[in-house]
């Protein structure tokens, strides 16, 4: 790495009255023995959208993935470093998943709704948590079918599978599952790559509602989704965070040499 | 034409005929299936109609099987087969589900294989092997130990006391039950491992993403995905324990008898084809036999088309 971009100078890009929710230190993360993720460090503010950006095998799916040890499912793989959300190593031992995975919620590339109804489908995640009578649960199922924008197209049918839906609906109701176990952290993995574009408007138009309460990170292949959905960006490349900052100065005046070959389409 | 042309139509009009031929042998390899089936359900009826022309439909419900009086009736055999394959399902499916949720969830990574193979190789055991260790070593322990524990701890409790009554003779219903729930193991778990691998990585990802345990991610999601697929697993177990003979009629004890008790002997629809077949004299003794068959024919049939109506309806319901 060029030091373009040292911690240091991270934290001083970050004006101090800001929240940081999660914050990266020193990560590096390893397929068996390939080491896919190289020192990396930033901070990500809290209640506002980061994108990380980058071409296929940059990283950046790879670190979103450590932010809710999914990567922990497979053996041989490995993160070293430190991950503080709220100043807390998540990466510690101590650390409990399955309550971790509540706090950092995420949602895949492809719908993934599960093989129950659309209620079912939401009411699930929050029993998981909380303990609550039927009528509030029902209330809460549809809090977060209004926050995900679904609520209208599925009120009538609550009770059909979840796999009945269309792509896109099918995707706002993993969008709304994720919403209902109340996390502080929505993690996107390329949320939009497998739907239409009236789909994704409708999908970028939620990330943008959901930003007031959630501190949300999208990955994404789309640079004008990026540039359209976050606040911040952060380049990636071969494993090395190249670049962090104001998407708008991402997009209009990088400073390295190798983000403004990718956003300009020279190579990715 | 140009010569091009000329070969060019000649290889479309090959091509059409191999494709026909290849169309042909197909159907034909399809229709051969039907007849087979065909054959075998009319010459089972036509062999078994002197006995049902005879008895009637009171050979199903009549429990005396008498070939000194040629009086014959199917209850016993098919009240057997029924206990038995039960049995066996009740225990392989929860224990097969389990093999393969360890194998597929928890398992460390260098003892998949080992386990994977051992449980694969207990399906390549012969049935006669199962039938005379079944004999020879199983029913021996159950007559000295399980059977005398068991109806020394239910014998005041009202109805476990009937279920597990009677002197331990250690073969009879219960120890077949459990021989077949062995044989029908393997298959079961192999099945249900096999369909477990199929539920997209992502989806369990998504599962586990919202804080799901394992035992929830197995129960809420991976079950649920591949519902179709273990019940196909459990029908097929289903149909090698209804007509499972050999190790059957080692263990089972060969009575034409229906006891409320699963230690007392009785008999299976197989088994009592494979014991008497040499010695039915008489063309009503062998025709009451291939009744039997027949019965067992029609059983699994209709226990096919069974799975089959379920499997459609719980498909419409969750619309998995």
């Amino acid at each position: 790495m060029t030091q373009m971009m040292s911690p240091a100078s991270i934290a001083a890009s970050r004006p101090a009255t800001e929240d940081v929710k999660l914050e990266v230190r020193k990560l590096d993360f390893f397929y068996d023995r390939t080491r896919a993720l190289k020192d990396i460090s930033l901070s990500l503010p809290a209640k506002s959208v980061t994108a990380f950006i980058g071409p296929s095998g940059c990283g950046k799916s790879t670190l979103l993935r450590v932010f809710n040890r999914i990567y922990e499912l497979y053996p041989k793989q490995r993160a070293k470093g430190e991950v503080l959300l709220d100043g807390r190593d998540i990466l510690d031992r101590s650390q409990d998943l399955n309550l971790l995975r509540a706090q950092i919620g995420m949602v895949f590339q492809k719908p993934t709704p599960f093989p129950m109804s659309i209620y079912e489908n939401i009411a699930f995640g929050i029993r998981l948590y909380e303990k609550l009578p039927r009528s509030e649960i029902d209330g809460r199922v549809e809090q977060a079918l209004r926050r995900s924008a679904l609520w209208a197209e599925v009120k009538d049918k609550l009770n059909a599978s979840g796999l009945s839906l269309s792509g896109g609906q099918q995707q706002r109701l993993c969008i709304a599952r994720t919403v209902a176990v109340k996390p502080e952290v929505i993690l996107l993995d390329e949320p939009a790559s497998a739907l239409d574009p009236l789909s994704t408007a409708k999908i970028e138009e939620l990330i943008d509602e959901l930003k007031a309460d959630y501190t949300i990170v999208i990955v994404t292949h789309n640079m004008q989704q990026a540039a359209r959905v976050s606040s911040r960006t952060a380049f990636m490349y071969l494993g090395e965070l190249i670049e962090f900052g104001d998407t708008e100065q991402i997009f209009t005046s990088p400073q390295d040499k190798r983000t403004q070959d990718y956003i300009t389409g020279r190579f990715g | 034409m140009t010569a091009p042309a000329v070969a060019r139509d000649a290889r479309v009009r090959r091509f059409a005929l191999t494709d026909s031929l290849f169309h042909a042998l197909t159907r034909a390899a399809a229709i051969l299936v039907l007849l087979l089936l065909g054959g075998v359900a009319v010459s089972l009826f036509l062999g078994a109609w002197p006995a049902l022309s005879h008895f009637g439909p009171a050979f199903l419900v009549t429990e005396s099987w008498n070939p000194v009086r040629e009086k014959f009736g199917a209850l016993a055999p098919i009240y057997g087969t029924l206990v038995t394959s039960a049995i066996a399902i009740l225990i392989a499916v929860p224990i097969g589900i389990g093999i393969a949720i360890f194998l597929t969830e928890l398992c460390p990574r260098p003892l998949r294989r080992p386990i994977g193979m051992a449980v694969e190789l207990l399906a390549g055991i012969p049935s006669i092997i199962y039938g005379i260790w079944g004999l020879f070593v199983f029913a021996p322990f159950m007559q000295t130990v399980v059977q005398p524990f068991v109806i020394g701890l239910f014998h005041d409790v009202p109805g476990l006391s009937a279920l597990f009554a009677g002197p331990p003779y250690g073969i009879g219903i219960l120890t077949s039950g459990l021989i077949l729930a062995i044989m029908v193991l393997p298959f079961i778990s192999s099945i249900t491992r096999d369909v477990f691998d199929t539920v997209p990585a992502m989806l369990k990802e998504s599962a586990y993403g919202i804080g799901c345990t394992t035992w929830e991610v197995t129960r809420r999601v991976v079950i649920p995905y591949t519902r179709v697929g273990i019940m196909g697993g459990v029908m097929l177990g289903l149909g090698r324990a209804l007509g499972e003979t050999m190790a059957v009629t080692f263990v089972i004890g060969n009575a034409h008898r229906i006891h409320a008790s699963l230690f007392a002997p009785g008999t299976t629809i197989s088994a009592s084809i494979a014991n008497e077949f040499t010695e039915a004299v008489g063309d009503l003794y062998t025709s009451s036999l291939v009744a039997l068959g027949l019965i067992l024919f029609v059983i699994t049939f209709l226990i096919l088309a069974a799975a089959r109506l379920m499997l459609l309806r719980t498909g419409h319901k969750a619309g998995a």
